[in-house]
């Protein structure tokens, strides 16, 4: 859940997504669900020379389950919000 | 160490003790991240900063030992990592 | 459900995990991701011979075996002479 809310929070900032077949996309995010499943906008695959295959797509709908990596922009992360988050969310975890 | 005194009872309590400090991570794929833990969940995804991630590539010439392969490295600065790539989390090693 | 809604009757690229490439029309999905689409033929990839084309049919995919649905401009997709085109297949998933 932590990991979701931090997500809907870059809505709308350009993330690269890697993909466990090693293409790696650059977009807008527009959407994340519990899944982690996302939605980019305005989208570029890094090498295109390589991997042509999605000239015509602009924007995509990729499944949780094939990220390997997202590349976040750090100025919009905030690292001590994260912390304090992530300490909580495990203190909540251990009383149940 | 008396694990009472430490805080740490269960797995997830170590990683949580390396919160805000630089940690090693191995992956699959012959991959290995290190970089500052600023947050994870029960699945350890983990969000980490100043990453860099080291790639074995292991040429599988004639399944011979000596050939070491060659690593690529890179550098990232805040990065998502999904858990199910993750094979282990390793505090930073306290002096 | 990072919603797929937006792409029902649109013409998509659908990366499998295998590496297969697929284009059809969206004809429906659920919370699984399972998704119905119309029209399905196979983009084949080569570095020998250009993109063939293999014509499936309807299709049911289940959502598990789904990298990526993207859609297709077909402004763009029109422009493009498949017979030009030499790639690599697209990577299988590996986890």
């Amino acid at each position: 859940m932590l990991i979701f809310s931090v997500f809907k929070t870059l809505t709308d900032q350009r993330v690269t997504v890697e993909l466990k077949n090693d293409l790696s996309i650059t977009g807008v995010l527009k959407s994340v669900d519990q899944f982690l499943n996302i939605r980019l906008d305005s989208i570029k695959v890094l090498d295109e020379a390589r991997h042509p295959h999605m000239m015509a797509v602009k924007n995509c709908f990729i499944r949780g389950s094939v990220v390997r990596y997202v590349q976040l922009p750090a100025e919009h992360v905030d690292t001590q919000l994260l912390e304090d988050a992530t300490r909580r969310e495990a203190a909540n975890q251990s009383k149940r | 160490m008396d694990p009472s005194s430490t805080g740490i009872q269960e797995p997830f309590d170590l990683i949580r003790l390396s919160l805000s400090e630089r940690v090693f991570v191995k992956l699959r794929g012959d991959r290995e991240l290190s970089g500052v833990l600023h947050a994870y969940d029960g699945h350890m995804n983990l969000i980490l900063s100043d990453v860099e991630e080291t790639v074995m590539i292991v040429d599988a010439v004639d399944g011979t030992l000596e050939g070491q392969g060659t690593v690529a490295k890179r550098k990232m600065e805040m990065l998502f990592v999904r858990g199910d790539g993750v094979i282990l989390v390793s505090p930073p090693s306290r002096m | 459900m990072s919603s797929l809604q937006g792409y029902i009757d649109r013409r998509v690229l659908l990366v499998l995990q295998d590496g297969r490439a697929i284009v059809g029309v969206l004809a429906g999905f659920d919370q699984k991701s399972n998704i119905v689409v119309s029209d399905c033929r196979e983009r084949v990839y080569s570095l020998d011979e250009g993109v063939d084309e293999i014509p499936l049919g309807l299709y049911l995919v289940k959502g598990d075996m789904i990298a990526l649905i993207g859609e297709i401009d077909d402004a763009i997709d029109q422009a493009v002479d498949p017979s030009t085109i030499r790639a690599e297949p697209i990577t299988p998933i590996r986890y």
